[in-house]
């Protein structure tokens, strides 16, 4: 699991805070690979996806003074290119009609933000949304760290099936191999643990 | 992700905002997008909801990868040395949950796995280009 940053991780941190350019050079050479692979099969050539992980590196060290090293370096990068991407593809093809054009002959208009809302009461939800996510976080981690290490990959695979790919009861028993019931029972379970997490927040003044 | 086209779950169009589904399904799901108001409509209630300061399991799962494995992991994975159980694990997260950062992973360890000299020699420049350019940014932007 790469949910917790790597002890490595936080030394090129420390180095490259101290602007050495050795461990930047081998930063790059450890991420640009893993880079290159996420972004070139989204674009429309090699040359702008050597340009997005180009922006990628260069995002990162304008945002090093607010990285927190308790995340995950691999998963800041791959943030920001995810981000640099989304702009590229705003600017240069179809997305650009699909998220944010008037033409609903062309597309359907999506907005990004909802348009009447003001600045405070998006920052409001945006603060709440912080703090949900990091309440959601900890108690899925704890989870998900508890069945990897006592109940195995079989349960794994059906709780992300079920919770991340969306895949119905019967799907994920046949792709396991396991019967529906043991699926639901799974599924049960864990709904029954979040829930008590979840109550237990509440009750610590946490609303969700 | 299999071979099927047809259904696009609610899940997926979480992953599609977040950029993290393969380059063919996010393709997939921009063309479903355009012929289907529906979609389109799932897809901006997701935007509103998250706009509310909602969250889903979904996407903290996937974004914050709870399950993705290590890249050790990826790389006994390519090498055919994992158990069978933790085995399936990862190539259900890869072909079925499509996880596009650990695709990305498995490809970069494949491709340093076979690649030739002259390809050896391309990484480097490119590093070499890269580290050039941003070395400006380097010592004047990482002050904590």
């Amino acid at each position: 699991m790469v949910n917790r940053p790597e002890q490595s991780e936080q030394v090129f941190i420390e180095r490259i805070r101290a602007k050495d350019p050795v461990a930047w050079e081998q930063l790059i050479a450890t991420y640009e690979g893993r880079l290159l692979a996420f972004l070139e099969p989204r674009v429309a050539d090699r040359a702008a996806a050597e340009d997005l992980v180009q922006e990628t590196f260069t995002g990162f060290l304008r945002s090093l003074p607010h990285f927190d090293e308790s995340r995950s370096l691999e998963k800041w990068l791959f943030a920001i290119a995810a981000n640099k991407l989304k702009d590229h593809l705003r600017r240069e093809r179809h997305v650009q009609s699909l998220v944010v054009s008037n033409d609903e002959q062309e597309a359907p208009q999506i907005p990004v933000v909802a348009g009447a809302r003001g600045p405070s009461t998006i920052l409001d939800s945006r603060e709440r949304r912080i703090k949900r996510e990091a309440l959601l976080l900890s108690i899925l981690a704890e989870e998900v760290e508890r069945i990897r290490r006592d109940e195995g990959w079989t349960k794994l695979a059906c709780l992300e099936l079920l919770f991340v790919g969306g895949y119905r009861n019967k799907e994920v028993a046949e792709l396991l191999g396991i019967s529906e019931q043991q699926v639901a029972n799974w599924k049960h379970d864990f709904q029954s643990r979040l829930k008590r997490h979840l109550d237990a927040a509440k009750e610590n003044g946490i609303t969700f | 992700m299999g071979s099927e086209k047809a259904e696009i779950r609610p899940e997926e169009l979480e992953a599609f905002l977040d950029e993290a589904l393969p380059a063919p399904r996010m393709r997939e799901i921009e063309e479903a997008l355009r012929r289907d108001r529906n979609l389109a409509e799932q897809l901006r209630a997701i935007i509103q909801r998250r706009d509310l300061g909602l969250v889903s399991i979904a996407e903290v799962w996937r974004r914050q990868r709870l399950s993705c494995p290590s890249r050790d992991t990826l790389g006994a994975y390519l090498l055919g040395a994992l158990p069978p159980d933790e085995a399936r694990f990862v190539r259900i997260h890869l072909e079925r949950i499509g996880c596009r950062y650990c695709l990305a992973n498995l490809a970069d360890l494949q491709s340093r796995m076979e690649a030739t000299q002259e390809q050896k020699e391309a990484a480097q420049r490119r590093c070499q280009r890269y580290f050039r350019s941003s070395l400006h940014h380097l010592t004047h932007s990482a002050e904590p």
